[in-house]
């Protein structure tokens, strides 16, 4: 039993000596274990940025990333350089190594600040291209708004133009000939003059303003759908009572109606006025002659 | 001691021709950026055991934050240089097409005559 309870202590001595051997290890290599590893950090981060782990990055982020790995290695090259001059050490591998990163480190910064300024020249090209397309931008809704407004204008002029080709159309189906216009206006102002044709006798339906029966075939009274056939008969009551007016003086004006064509008309009166009294058609052309000189005279002589 | 960053280095030396100026510039940017020559007086300070050694190291620490300082100020490197070259090119397209589309209204038939 004696053997199996040595071995038993010596494994235990073996085990307490060894954990003794690993905690003064650890005490003594503590600091140099602390400083491999930052080392080891920085030789990892390196390996990342040669393989271009770190170009994903923004310039800025990199160049942080940069300076803050220079200011680690410069403290920890100090503080083992201060370290070793205190304790009067030999140098290490480590600080040699930590000078290389060091210098490599630097030299990379200075890369990254010659590509920030060159990203920076860059910047102020794209502010420049950006106010360019701001310009162009601006240019465009200008033009835009000009040709909404000039389209404006020509959709209005040309809905102007059709109406007036309506207008020239319609004019153009019911033509009436200029002599047929020569000879109202003639007897317009024949009839509705101040002054009495030379002719004139009592019992003339001609009067020097406008009878009942034409203001009813006018324009108002056809707006106010005023009967036009004369119905009461507001004509002149002498001409009722005398009984003259021929049947013919039905209110049926070729001028007055669009849908009426002088060739309804019979023919040995299409080119006269029905309200003319018949017999007298070659009299009251020169009648007409005669007032219209008449009223010109008038009126001036009114003035 | 290096000087401070952030102002341009101008050397008052007689001209030495374009290029040799440009590489005299180059070379002082450089050094204006390297953290290296200060740790290198540093570290002749403590082989001295020179009291100056404080005043490096404060030099030091003051430049570390004078270059964050200026990286945080400095324009145009929110992006990577692809994203700006991308980004670049992007804004002339644009500067392009605008132009095109300016040409083409100004040059434009808008009137069509109807063939009757």
């Amino acid at each position: 039993m004696a053997a199996p309870h040595s071995s038993d202590l010596q494994t235990r001595l073996r085990l307490y000596f060894l954990s003794l051997l690993a905690s003064l290890i650890q005490v003594r290599f503590l600091p140099q274990w602390r400083r491999w590893r930052e080392l080891h950090k920085h030789k990892t981060a390196m390996a990342a940025l040669l393989l271009g782990g770190s170009e994903k990055g923004s310039t800025k982020e990199r160049l942080l990333s940069t300076l803050d790995d220079l200011e680690v290695l410069c403290r920890e090259l100090i503080e083992m350089l201060a370290l070793s001059r205190n304790q009067k050490l030999p140098q290490s591998g480590e600080e040699n190594q930590i000078l290389d990163l060091l210098i490599q480190r630097d030299g990379e910064f200075q890369e990254l600040m010659k590509l920030a300024f060159e990203q920076g020249k860059v910047h102020e090209e794209m502010q420049l291209l950006h106010k360019e397309v701001e310009k162009r931008d601006s240019d465009i809704q200008q033009l835009q708004k000009q040709l909404k407004d000039a389209e404006h204008m020509l959709a209005t002029a040309v809905y102007q133009a059709k109406e007036k080709l309506k207008s020239i159309d319609k004019a153009r189906k019911g033509a009436i000939s200029s002599e047929e216009l020569i000879k109202y206006a003639h007897r317009i102002s024949a009839s509705n003059a101040v002054c009495a044709p030379l002719t004139w006798v009592p019992g003339d339906p001609r009067r020097p303003y406008p009878t009942d029966l034409e203001m009813r075939s006018g324009l108002l009274g056809t707006m106010s759908n005023l009967p036009t056939n004369g119905v009461n008969g507001h004509l002149p009551g002498d001409a009722l009572a005398a009984g003259r007016l021929p049947d013919v003086l039905a209110p049926q004006y070729p001028w007055q109606s669009s849908d009426m064509s002088m060739n309804m008309l019979p023919p040995s009166h299409s080119n006269d006025f029905l309200l003319d009294p018949p017999g007298h058609n070659k009299e009251n052309e020169d009648d007409v002659e005669v007032m219209s000189t008449d009223s010109s005279s008038s009126s001036s002589d009114s003035d | 001691m290096a000087t401070p960053p952030g102002v341009p280095a101008q050397a008052a030396r007689p001209s030495e021709g374009p290029g040799e100026e440009e590489e005299e510039e180059d070379e002082e940017e450089e050094e204006e950026y390297s953290f290296l020559p200060l740790v290198h007086e540093i570290i002749k300070c403590m082989d001295k055991d020179s009291q100056d050694v404080h005043q490096e190291l404060n030099a030091l620490k003051n430049k570390f934050q004078e270059m964050r300082r200026m990286i945080g100020a400095m324009p145009g490197i929110d992006l990577s240089p692809d994203q700006q070259q991308q980004e670049q090119r992007n804004l002339r397209d644009q500067v392009r097409t605008k132009n095109e589309l300016l040409q083409k209204y100004k040059t434009l038939c808008m009137f069509e005559i109807p063939k009757e």
